[in-house]
């Protein structure tokens, strides 16, 4: 099969693209960049997602309100808590049920624990990503404290199922709670290491600061969220702004840094681990008597109501419908990272090809999260049904172009 | 040729060799290759201990060869198949060919003459330079970009480093590296000259592209830069090229600043401990974007060693 | 601004053991908490159902032969559960466990997944009834193969 030469550049004026996914080193989530390069600089960048659609948001709506629970959870690897809890805010709002408040501090706690975990897996990628692969091998050491420690209170290392409608699973006991404070201790007192090291080292501060500078104009108009938003200076934080659940009771502390450079985002998520780790000594301590569940009803009132849960990369947020029977009717998910990916593509004109991961990774971009469908029309007009056998067509012909 | 007095006893120990079998096994060929093989083994377990991982069993940088050795080598469309086979066997003579010129093992050189140090700085430049144009014999947009980068570290810290080594062989007063070799035996240059020192020790983890100076083969960015295209044997002879010359390189440093290489023990203590302190840059060390490279070597690497440089000819000069 | 603010870190390391767990050869223990493989206790058992209904991943299947007799056979697919122990909150005679010990449960095929729980005899009447009724499997269409040019 002798195939025509092939060019990477054919003619004068026609960009050299520079691929990053969907099968690429720096991205170990499917994700499609095209970086324009003009020697090392970049003029371009596009970006395709799609991936990994897996239709969660059509199979909630043929499965029951409790499998759904655990349909969603496993929307996110990183932050399953994250939406188990959102949807159950929304499902117990719909029904009208008060969750007793021990198992709201439960939950938490458990939501705090997992941002802890999942910053700290950020600070180990962005810096595999910067080529610091010590500090990324030492983060990731760390990190297996508070794995453990979710793994002690829930059983399980990624997917906690903490979440009941209507309640928690497990209780946390004082022994529990004591090994929880010991490890968070442990914790700090790292971060506390990791922070003056990414303040302080030289050559890491040559790749971090200044480079992906995004200002708090742009990241209002962008609509950037979560820590990404609040390195640039926007104030928004869901946990404060609309409280749910026991932070009404407990209150985190905003952090704030006006740079928006990488650094920036770095020391914003550093502060939150410390904060964090706060936050959940503090609810320990004051850790309300009670039951854990309260009874809910099997079919849900019908209604619509949406539910707004700060994640660690931002806001995830949830518009649940029921028409009274025990399956809903629709559920939309938005996640934090499509919500950030166009900050990616507005900051990386004019930055070096060197920086490009790093400030994908900036934003802790969650590629499983965010995929929407695309729909692909066939030729003759028919339009939404494929057989295996015309998709398979349509692969190879794809690929022949 | 003139020897250091411990290289003088080294060598009447050692009974006459069959060239072929100096060239081939030992203390050339089959013997480089396999020192390489066990540096790189250091090197990396090394690495791994220092960012408290397990790391690679003794036996792994071997595996790797033979698994390389063992696979197909694909040669990818629209590249010249002769050059895409060639290079790495360039790459790989040269670098063998600069372990003749060096007291590898503490054994005297196996070719010496006026001037040799030269030589042994251009063939050690040709692995960079096989590397950069099988990057660019590609196609493949991440070997391009890799090659670009590759050659541009190599523009970069060439300059410095080459200055680094000619400081020795100006005291010296020769520009043969075992009579430098054995003038260094008398004289630690280290710690008359320890700019010139840091800026070989530097520029040789440059050359080897090694962290924080492995732009060239970043792997978040390019995937494997200008080896990208490379699979089976072409990488294992590249590797394999690698490894020698982090040993010729090593030897290179010990021999000019670390007081002379005198025998077996004196070449494994030194280069070893030069070994530990590239490991230890290594993990300390984020990785350069390319023009940091540049502009560390140029602004700094190659003015501190005109500096020390200016310095060593004004003290002739007064001293005189 | 310093230059390697983790040195200390790299010494201290070098001196001391990897933290790598060496898994197959030291197991750590797993909390108590830990959600293994399901077991089912046939005492208080209803045969509502309730635990089938809930299971995320229809892992459970639960067949009743005769409910005055309280003759059930609990099915449960080990391949198919994801471990989430709904089933063990939704049942309200308390009639599941998650067993912490048993968890390594990965193997090289299918045919241990399926277990069935409860009388001895139930399960043999149960089989046999599933034997005798189910028509031979049809294979599955084969995918149509698209010529390569």
């Amino acid at each position: 099969m002798k195939q025509e030469p092939q060019k990477v550049i054919t003619k004068k004026g026609e960009r050299f693209i520079i691929p990053i996914g969907p099968q690429h080193p720096a991205l170990k989530e499917p994700g499609h960049f095209e970086f324009a390069v003009d020697g090392e600089t970049v003029t371009d960048a596009t970006v395709r997602l799609g991936y990994v659609h897996r239709g969660i948001e059509k199979g909630v709506e043929s499965r029951n309100w409790v499998q759904n629970l655990y349909m969603l959870e496993r929307i996110c690897g990183i932050c399953s808590h994250t939406h188990a809890m959102t949807y159950c805010l929304g499902v117990e709002k719909l029904a009208a049920v008060e969750v007793p408040e021990r198992a709201q501090v439960i939950r938490l706690i458990m939501a705090e624990l997992e941002r802890i975990h999942s910053h700290m897996l950020w600070l180990g990628v962005a810096a595999h990503e910067a080529g610091f692969d010590t500090l990324f091998m030492y983060t990731w050491r760390d990190r297996e404290t508070v794995m453990d420690l979710l793994e002690l209170l829930s059983g399980n290392r990624v997917n906690y199922s903490a979440n009941l409608l209507g309640g928690v699973k497990f209780d946390i006991s004082p022994e529990q709670a004591d090994k929880i404070r010991q490890g968070l201790a442990f914790l700090a007192e790292r971060n506390t290491h990791y922070l003056d090291v990414v303040m302080n080292d030289m050559l890491l501060l040559g790749r971090i600061r200044g480079v992906g500078v995004m200002t708090r104009e742009q990241a209002e108009k962008l609509g950037a969220i979560g820590p990404t938003a609040r390195a640039s200076g926007v104030a928004r934080d869901v946990r404060l702004d609309a409280p749910y659940g026991a932070y009404r009771t407990f209150k985190p502390k905003l952090i704030l840094e006006t740079a928006g450079d990488l650094e920036a985002r770095f020391i914003v998520r550093l502060r939150e681990i410390a904060d964090s780790c706060r936050l959940i000594n503090e609810a320990l301590d004051n850790l309300p008597s009670g039951d854990l569940t309260v009874r809910m009803p099997r079919r849900i009132k019908e209604g619509e109501t949406i539910s707004r849960v700060e994640a660690p990369r931002g806001e995830a947020f949830y518009f649940i419908k029921s028409n009274g029977s025990d399956i809903p009717e629709r559920i939309k998910v938005r996640t934090p990272t499509i919500c950030n990916m166009g900050s990616v593509l507005a900051l990386a004109k004019g930055h070096q090809l060197a920086d490009m991961p790093m400030i994908l990774v900036g934003i802790d971009p969650c590629f499983s999260c965010n995929d929407r469908m695309i729909t692909l029309r066939r030729s003759d007009g028919e339009a939404e049904t494929w057989s295996w056998g015309q998709l398979r067509e349509y692969g190879i012909k794809a690929y022949q172009r | 040729m003139e020897l250091g007095p411990v290289a003088r006893v080294w060598h009447q120990g050692v009974p006459e060799m069959n060239p072929i079998v100096a060239l081939l096994i030992f203390p050339g060929g089959l013997f480089v290759l396999t020192l390489g093989l066990a540096y790189e083994w250091v090197d990396r377990k090394l690495l791994a201990r220092a960012q408290n991982r397990v790391g690679p069993r003794w036996f792994q940088p071997l595996a790797d060869v033979f698994k390389l050795l063992a696979k197909e080598e694909v040669i990818p469309n629209d590249v010249n198949p002769l050059l895409f086979v060639g290079l790495p066997i360039a790459a790989l003579a040269g670098a063998l060919t600069a372990a003749l010129y060096v007291p590898i093992f503490g054994l005297a050189p196996a070719y010496s003459f006026e001037g040799d140090l030269i030589v042994t700085v251009y063939l050690l430049s040709l692995l960079t330079l096989c590397m950069g144009l099988a990057g660019a014999n590609t196609l493949n947009r991440f070997a391009l970009v890799g090659a670009t980068r590759t050659l541009t570290q190599l523009f970069s810290y060439e300059a410095p480093f080459m200055l680094a080594l000619l400081a020795p062989a100006f005291v010296a007063q020769t520009w043969q590296i075992s009579a430098i070799n054995s003038y260094a035996s008398t004289h630690w240059l280290i710690v008359t000259q320890p700019i010139g020192f840091l800026v070989a020790l530097i520029g040789l983890m440059g050359k080897l592209e090694l962290p924080p100076f492995d732009a060239p083969e970043a792997e978040t960015e390019i995937v494997a830069g200008a080896m990208t295209e490379y699979s089976g044997r072409g990488l294992a002879l590249f590797r394999l090229g690698k490894g020698v010359e982090m040993v010729v390189g090593l030897t290179l440093v010990a021999a000019f600043y670390l007081g002379g290489i005198g025998g077996p023990l004196d070449f494994l203590l030194k280069t070893g401990a030069l070994l530990i302190a590239i490991v230890i840059i290594q993990a300390l060390m984020t990785r350069l974007r390319i023009e940091q490279t540049v502009g560390l070597w140029w602004r700094w690497g190659a003015l501190l060693v005109l500096v020390q440089l200016l310095l060593y000819i004004l003290w002739e000069v007064v001293t005189a | 601004m310093k230059l390697g603010a983790m040195i200390n870190d790299i010494f201290e390391s070098i001196f001391k053991h990897p933290v790598t767990e060496h898994y197959p050869f030291e197991r750590k223990e797993t909390p108590s908490q830990f959600r293994g493989q399901l077991q089912w206790n046939r005492e208080n058992c209803t045969g509502c159902g309730l635990c089938a209904k809930d299971c995320p991943a229809n892992a459970i299947e639960v067949i009743v032969l005769d409910r005055k007799a309280k003759q059930f056979v609990f099915h449960y697919n080990v391949d198919h559960c994801l471990f989430c122990a709904q089933c063990v909150h939704s049942c309200r005679q308390g009639c599941l466990s998650m067993q912490p010990q048993l968890w390594e449960l990965a193997a090289l095929s299918r045919d241990g997944y399926q277990l069935y729980y409860g009388n001895e005899n139930d399960i043999q009447t149960y089989l046999a009834s599933q034997t005798a009724a189910e028509p031979a499997a049809t294979p599955r269409p084969a995918v149509q193969p698209v010529a390569l040019d």
